[in-house]
């Protein structure tokens, strides 16, 4: 059993899309199963990593980012306000310069303000514009599957096989809750529990991988457009799983782009 | 007279202390690694080792007494395949981006007659700080016959567990249990 759970395929794959199936199911009364999503990517930090906080590396900030902002995320869907979107992305910017402090502290100044500006920017626009996905379950679903694989296998073949599993985690736990909607034709309850923490995590782990591996910076402008990509006309008229299907297919290909970016410069995965 | 005569005895006397008080070394970085070794998988003992180090090494041999000051340039980790190195040198691993710097820095020497056997100190990695005990298993000092300096030269090795340090990343499967190599040497300031 420990020999199973052990290998990546299960701890990034498997268990965090069978939990989320689970946790979305179970929550859907209360309209939180957008915590599908955090309860993905915990499980996948419980078996392949582990909670601890000290030494606060820029990888248990990611954790433990995306655990509370999972939280935050259902304490604000009580307080609706057009105020919380520029609100988070600015917050979620200042958290990517967090995160990437004790990397950047090594660099020169002129580059630590570069990379740090750029994360900030790049976490801070995707907050944004997942959030604006957060009423449209079948958008935000097919967004969070492609921003899950695309940052966790960009982070995987730039060379970090912990990153590539958070984000993997994250693309399974978001199948998972896209699949539940394709097989009953029924949208999920989403918000900001769902898009909060899936665009928080895929965001710092693309950032850190810029910092800490392999991964070029410009491949992280095919992820940026993801959130866009979702967000492309689809009729109402066809069935729930068609809309869905043909959104996973655009957004899939943005994520396809960065990963191919990203295999240019770093070749195949070590792995 | 007499005074003079004390102070030249007084002085006389002295001597020895001077020359006896603790001699201080610099780390020659081209003969001087740490190595490890790990297993892999449970199949293999993968070995690598860490290019570049610096430090300080103080020895008095007549009082037993001596420091050990090492820093290891953790992205120097060199195994043989450059795409591993940059795996292991990253965040899964050694981390190198955000702890650059491996130390050594001892707490006591221990001597067996006038030679050290083993070195009580504190490794610092990922952050981390635990005591290491390295056991010294070759020891020499002498004269450099290519450039005449003096020199100390030392093998010693070590058996850390990695997850003690936070480098959890891949167990079971790539060993937790790491044995460490120092080859050491140093020239006299």
């Amino acid at each position: 059993m420990s020999e199973w759970l052990n290998h990546p395929a299960i701890q990034s794959g498997l268990a965090p899309f069978l939990i989320s199936l689970l946790v979305a199911e179970l929550l859907l009364r209360l309209r939180l199963s957008g915590l599908a999503i955090v309860a993905g990517f915990a499980v996948t930090v419980y078996l392949a990593s582990n909670f601890a906080v000290s030494p606060l590396t820029a990888t248990r900030k990611i954790v433990w980012l995306g655990l509370t902002s999972g939280l935050v995320g259902v304490v604000l869907g009580y307080f609706s306000s057009s105020l919380w979107r520029p609100v988070l992305a600015v917050l979620a910017g200042a958290a990517a310069i967090w995160v990437g402090l004790p990397v950047l502290r090594h660099q020169p100044l002129e580059v630590a303000m570069q990379w740090a500006a750029g994360c900030a920017l790049f976490t801070a626009w995707l907050v944004f514009w997942m959030d604006t996905l957060q009423d449209d379950s079948a958008r935000a679903g097919s967004a969070g599957v492609a921003l899950g694989l695309g940052s966790g296998g960009c982070a995987l073949l730039g060379g970090s096989a912990l990153l590539g599993q958070f984000g993997l985690a994250v693309g399974a736990a978001a199948g998972a809750y896209l699949l539940i909607q394709m097989l009953t034709n029924n949208r999920l309850p989403c918000g900001r529990s769902y898009t909060l923490p899936l665009s928080l995590i895929c965001a710092l782990i693309s950032c850190l991988a810029v910092l800490t591996t392999q991964l070029p910076w410009y491949a992280l402008a095919p992820l940026a457009a993801i959130p866009l990509a979702a967000k492309i006309p689809v009729s109402e008229r066809l069935q729930l799983w068609v809309q869905s299907l043909l959104l996973a297919i655009t957004t899939l290909a943005c994520a396809a782009g960065a990963l191919y970016l990203t295999w240019r410069v770093a070749g195949a995965p070590l792995y | 007279m007499l005074t003079r005569y004390s102070v030249a005895v007084l002085l006389l006397a002295g001597l020895p202390i001077i020359a006896q008080a603790a001699d201080s070394y610099t780390i020659d970085p081209p003969h001087t690694y740490a190595h490890f070794s790990v297993s892999h998988l449970g199949f293999s003992t993968m070995q690598g080792r860490f290019d570049k180090s610096s430090g300080k090494i103080t020895l008095d041999r007549a009082a037993k007494k001596g420091t050990v000051d090492i820093a290891i340039d953790a992205s120097s980790i060199s195994t043989g395949w450059p795409k591993r190195d940059q795996h292991l040198s990253g965040p899964d691993f050694f981390n190198a981006p955000e702890y650059p710097t491996i130390t050594y820095k001892s707490s006591a020497v221990k001597f067996n007659g006038d030679t050290p056997s083993s070195v009580e100190g504190n490794l610092t990695l990922l952050g981390v700080t635990k005591p290491v005990t390295l056991n010294i298993t070759a020891f020499k000092c002498g004269t450099n016959p290519m450039n005449q300096k003096e020199l100390c030269g030392a093998d010693a090795s070590a058996q850390i567990k990695r997850s003690d340090f936070g480098m959890k990343y891949a167990l079971p499967n790539v060993g937790d249990d790491i044995k460490l190599v120092f080859e050491v040497e140093a020239y006299k300031d």
